[in-house]
């Protein structure tokens, strides 16, 4: 689903923030990328979302090299990509339900189905009755859930998480964590960025280490020690 | 089709939820507009001015009294021939002396010294009026020619030929101010127009990076902006109408009555209604759709 060859990502002038990446992530995987701040995890989501371009290397996502992704076609692959933000990155003057179909009218979906598909994935994550409510109208974990009812409604293959808990509580944080189960057990990849070990051992899943750009541990089960 | 309406969906509900941004950004264009408008008024009214002034301004030309009407006329016919002759007058003899008893009426002394001579003392005059007031020495030039000077006992031109000359100074400078004045508006609100829509678009830079990271063209971003800009552009010429016809309304009376004048200001914007409001409209939507586009341009580069 996933393939970094060798990946190496340079920030200029010669602050190395990945280096020789190997990383090949499986179709419905569940895979967390941990490590401290600074380690590079969030450059992988920026890399696999075209935000920045690896500076060596190979990166392939559902079976497209997009190594060498050309500018027009950067909204096309993100349309195949669900990702959710520790911002959020709703838009504040529209509803939960606009946002929600918002990536839907992006990728040129009918409004007929817009107003079928987004009621049944806000009752996934639990807001259908918060269709009409702002952004500032509702908590920070119900904010979470429009971000991934949004990142979800076009039924993406891959949802890349990046520090998806890092604004919410402990309570809201286990809340965004089973909804991500739950997405995963529907057969979506899940890459899952987080700095948060609590979270990172529950879970009993695939886990990668970095540390200085660099892997330093890739283990089925893992857990995360430092 | 749908992405259209969508765009057009977009663009009206940012407007709207905005409000508050919106009236502000609207405010700016319509004070920008109108001070360009104000500067039209002014511009017009100064003009006029100085038209009202220009047309009280003639020369009299006095003739010995001895002269015969027919050669007075002669005279009249050959200023009116000139190209540079707007109008002439006459006054005959005996319409100067009844004139001269009408002004003197309250003085007795001087009408009882009129009535002890035998003949009228007074010779008929022409008041000569010119296209322009810079024509005048060339029409004193004319009547300086020996056959007509004999005939003429005086011309009062050296009595407004100070006033000739600062009027022909006060319209150039006027006219060369106006065109300054004119160009540093336009700038000024050219810059004004542009900072307002790059500061609203500023406000929503976040939703801009938001929007791309869902895979949003950047058509159906900048869509929306654009189309904002053609209505903001479109709003504030509207709202400019309606305060700036009332404003005429408001200060036309007291134009007629300053300057003494049939101009009507009121006529001038009716006549010049397209071509005023029309240029206004294309330039604020032009550097609306400008400003929007290269504001936009600068936050999707994610």
């Amino acid at each position: 689903m996933i393939h970094l060859k060798k990946i190496s990502k340079i920030f200029y002038p010669k602050t190395v923030a990945l280096k020789d990446i190997n990383l090949h992530i499986r179709p419905k995987e569940f895979v967390s990328i941990v490590g401290q701040s600074g380690a590079g995890k969030s450059t992988i989501i920026k890399i696999l979302t075209a935000e920045e371009k690896a500076t060596h290397g190979d990166v392939i996502v559902g079976g497209w090299d997009i190594t060498d992704i050309k500018r027009r076609e950067v909204p096309v692959l993100r349309r195949q990509i669900g990702v959710v933000y520790q911002d959020f990155k709703l838009l504040p003057r529209k509803t939960v339900f606009e946002n929600v179909a918002f990536a839907m009218e992006v990728c040129g979906i009918s409004n007929k189905r817009i107003n079928n598909v987004v009621p049944q994935v806000l009752k996934i994550v639990g807001l259908k009755d918060k269709l009409d409510r702002y952004p500032h109208q509702i908590s920070g974990g119900e904010i979470q859930r429009a971000a991934i009812a949004r990142a979800l409604v076009h039924r993406p293959k891959i949802l890349l998480a990046d520090e998806p808990t890092g604004n919410l509580d402990s309570l809201n944080t286990k809340d965004i964590i089973d909804l991500l189960l739950k997405i995963n057990e529907f057969g979506t990849t899940i890459v899952l960025v987080t700095h948060n070990k609590d979270i990172v051992n529950r879970l009993k899943k695939r886990v990668v280490l970095l540390d200085n750009g660099q892997i330093v541990s890739d283990e089925e089960e893992g857990k995360y020690i430092l | 089709m749908s992405s259209i309406l969508r765009v057009i969906k977009f663009a009206t509900q940012d407007f709207f939820r905005n409000f508050w941004l919106s009236f502000v950004t609207l405010t700016i264009l319509v004070l920008a507009l109108f001070s360009i408008n104000l500067l039209i008024i002014f511009n017009m009214v100064a003009k006029s001015a100085i038209t009202a002034i220009e047309n009280k301004i003639n020369i009299n030309v006095y003739f010995k009294p001895e002269i015969p009407e027919d050669q007075v006329q002669t005279v009249k016919n050959y200023l009116q021939s000139l190209i540079q002759v707007r109008e002439v007058a006459y006054i005959s003899k005996e319409q100067a002396l009844d004139d001269f008893k009408n002004r003197h009426k309250d003085n007795p002394k001087i009408l009882a010294s009129l009535d002890e001579l035998s003949k009228n003392p007074l010779g008929a005059s022409l008041i000569v009026t010119a296209k322009n007031t810079s024509e005048y020495p060339k029409i004193l030039e004319y009547l300086a020619d020996p056959q007509y000077n004999n005939m003429i006992e005086s011309k009062n031109f050296d009595d407004h030929q100070l006033v000739i000359e600062r009027i022909s100074d006060i319209t150039q400078k006027v006219n060369t101010g106006v065109i300054a004045v004119a160009l540093i508006f336009t700038i000024i609100s050219l810059l004004i127009i542009f900072n307002a829509i790059r500061m609203a678009i500023y406000t929503h830079k976040d939703d801009i990076t938001a929007m791309k990271l869902l895979g949003a063209t950047n058509w159906f971003i900048q869509g929306p902006f654009l189309l904002e800009g053609v209505l903001f552009g479109l709003l504030s010429i509207i709202i400019t109408i309606i305060i700036v016809y009332p404003l005429i309304g408001f200060i036309q009376p007291y134009i007629g009555s300053l300057l003494q004048t049939d101009f009507n200001l009121l006529n001038y914007f009716n006549q010049n209604f397209v071509m005023i409001f029309g240029l206004e409209l294309l330039g604020a939507i032009v550097i609306n759709l400008l400003s929007s586009y290269w504001a936009v341009s600068k936050y999707v580069k994610v």
